[in-house]
């Protein structure tokens, strides 16, 4: 994390010490949320797509004005598919949609220019569903390097400790996980998996959701407001304003939108940032109500 | 890959493991500000769900909250019951001291123990009641604080049918059903999930009445329904997605069936969704042939007394491979935990 950035935190932080929580609704006008309206829409993104699930996350770390089984929403093992052919065309296709703001282009915009690490980063690694923890890439700005990056150096040759006969399950109902790399073979025509964790918190300096990635070397890195570690997140200063753009794009297509959809548009906002991670399931849904 | 000729072994997906960086970082805290030396188990709880998507796996996760609190937090820890995407799996945790320690432990008495709790919940009639203790777990561990680097190794002991149950037949569940009988299915296993009580209940069996109608039932129900003529499936919350295997929880689920129920034809359910709804079609039914007459390989002397000597404990397996190989896995998070190197992170 950046000086600047640092600062801001401990900036924001005292901020969101003595501001009260927005109790009024802004959601047209501003592209904001108030707490009650974060939970309601927390609730409908529940109920509608139950791989979301609220979560109450570090005792530590609770926020006294969310309820606290209800401090964060989080959505686990997602799946990031990629063809790695279509990587630039994917990208292009999102910028299309980040248009929607294109005023400046710092922000959250510059995080297209990450795609080639990922690709490459994939490259190397092997199955995605052997999970993060084992992830050999190494770099500074991903959130996975935390888990395994070190794994030369501080492991011990495990060869010496492969375990002697006693645990040779010669069992033959076992699969043999052989599967895990069929799954991905290393050819660029076939899909890439790899899965992440999701999680959504409300940012009260912003008034803004915030997604959270684990496993992903986008954008900045910093402390989860609700779990331990670092995580990746899309930083939130823009998101109210992107927000007020869609908003207003759907009024103006005569759709009315209801505050508790803030989520589903929120994510749908978010996939078009980054795009190859299948968020959320709820792009069949219908996003307001006809104002008809 | 499975064989698909009649009469091929049935194999089992393994469970795979994940576990947060919070996990370790309330077992550092823990370990420095509560166990200190003891190295005494300590019951921990893993999470998993019926697979989410056709394309991936689920796993069992471990987090922070699978862990005990830590002494400073009152004990005000909500609980996760009904939480569709947590259900809980008890596990227990051995955490060494020292590397040597670590390697010493004796792996297969360990997973012979976690085997032996399946096998006495099975002939006690407690798996019946809580379904959850079918599926256990064990996790082995060294803890190296002073690097901030975490060695572990899973455990999910399965007792072992001997000789393995034969696949007669594997197929979607909507294949296997009739249109009718499937969307009654759906909804049922809906309905399910979506109650708090039955939520998180991985384990039930599903009563087919010949008017196509499905009704899900508790394992406990099942005495006093196996005379009433109806079809049934043997439904089991599947973390997997191959269209080829069912997945690991199934193999004491067999077990309980096989030796408690004596049942030698068994229709087994392997309940998966899509979104987070009911998918017939990624879900599968699968009919399999346990040799009942021959028993756990240790009951073979033992004719008579059979499956209900609940003594001798049948073989069980469960070490989680590491990328194909018989070795325990490490994760460093001197990035995340290093007070010197989060501040050059910082600076």
């Amino acid at each position: 994390m950046v000086l600047s950035q640092k600062l801001h935190e401990a900036f924001k932080g005292t901020v969101e010490r003595i501001t009260n929580p927005r109790t009024v609704s802004a959601f047209k006008e501003k592209g904001v949320l108030s707490i009650t309206e974060f939970v309601l829409a927390g609730d409908n993104l529940v109920s509608k797509c139950p791989t979301w699930s609220w979560e109450s996350g570090e005792p530590s770390k609770r926020k006294s004005y969310l309820p606290p089984g209800k401090q964060f929403l989080i959505t686990r093992n997602v799946p990031c598919l990629r063809r790695a052919a279509s990587v630039e065309e994917e990208y292009e296709a999102a910028g299309g949609e980040v248009l929607l703001d294109n005023e400046d282009n710092d922000g959250w915009l510059a995080t297209h220019g990450n795609p080639k690490d990922n690709k490459h980063e994939e490259e190397e690694n092997l199955p995605s569903m052997e999970t993060l923890e084992i992830s050999k890439k190494n770099t500074i700005q991903s959130i996975a390097s935390h888990f395994g990056g070190e794994e030369e150096e501080d492991i011990p040759d495990m060869a010496e400790y492969e375990e002697p006969d006693n645990l040779i399950e010669t069992d033959p109902a076992t699969l043999q996980s052989t599967y895990l790399v069929a799954q991905e073979p290393d050819d660029d025509n076939i899909l890439r998996t790899r899965t992440y964790d999701v999680s959504i918190t409300y940012d009260k300096y912003y008034q803004t959701p915030r997604v959270w990635l684990t496993g992903y070397d986008e954008v900045t890195i910093e402390d989860h407001p609700h779990l331990p570690g670092k995580h990746a997140s899309v930083h939130p200063c823009r998101h109210g304003a992107v927000m007020k753009k869609i908003i207003d794009v759907l009024m103006s297509r005569g759709v009315e939108p209801e505050v508790d959809k803030y989520l589903f548009l929120f994510l749908k906002f978010v996939a078009s940032v980054i795009p190859t991670i299948e968020y959320d399931y709820t792009m069949d849904f219908d996003l307001g109500s006809s104002s008809t | 890959m499975t064989e698909k000729e009649s009469g091929s072994v049935l194999q089992f997906a393994p469970f795979q493991s994940a576990v947060d960086e919070g996990f370790w970082h309330r077992l550092s805290s823990l370990k420095l500000n509560k166990f200190g030396i003891d190295e005494s188990p300590i019951p921990i709880t893993g999470f998993y769900s019926p697979c989410t998507n056709s394309r991936v796996s689920n796993h069992l996760s471990l987090i922070a909250e699978s862990l005990p609190p830590e002494p400073s937090e009152q004990s005000s820890v909500t609980t996760n019951v009904g939480n569709r995407n947590r259900c809980s799996v008890p596990g227990i945790l051995y955490n060494t001291n020292t590397f040597e320690g670590f390697h010493a432990l004796n792996k297969q008495g360990l997973l012979k123990a976690e085997a032996q709790k399946v096998w006495d919940d099975i002939h006690s009639g407690k798996a019946e009641e809580d379904c959850a203790v079918l599926s256990r777990f064990l996790l082995i561990s060294f803890a190296d604080i002073k690097k901030w680097s975490f060695h572990y190794w899973f455990a999910f002991p399965a007792l072992v049918l001997d000789p393995p149950a034969t696949l007669v037949d594997l197929r979607p569940a909507s294949q296997w059903l009739s249109l009718d009988e499937a969307e009654s299915l759906s909804a049922a296993c809906n309905e399910w999930r979506s109650s708090s009580v039955t939520t998180d209940v991985p384990f039930f069996f599903v009563s087919i009445a010949s008017n196509s109608h499905a009704t899900i039932k508790h394992l406990k129900e099942w005495p006093s329904c196996q005379q009433d003529g109806n079809k049934f499936l043997f439904g089991f919350y599947d973390p997997c997605h191959l269209p080829t295997n069912p997945s690991w929880p199934l193999r004491n689920f067999l077990a309980l069936i096989g030796s408690r129920w004596n049942l030698e034809k068994v229709c087994f359910f392997c309940y998966r969704e899509n979104r987070g709804f009911a998918d017939l079609s990624l879900s599968l039914i699968g009919e399999a042939l346990l040799s009942v007459s021959q028993g756990f390989p240790e009951h073979k002397n033992h004719i008579c007394s059979g499956w209900k000597d609940t003594h001798l404990v049948p073989n069980a397996v469960g070490w989680e491979f590491n990328r194909g190989k018989k070795v325990p896995r490490c994760i460093s998070l001197a990035q995340s935990m290093d007070p010197k190197r989060l501040a050059i992170s910082a600076a």
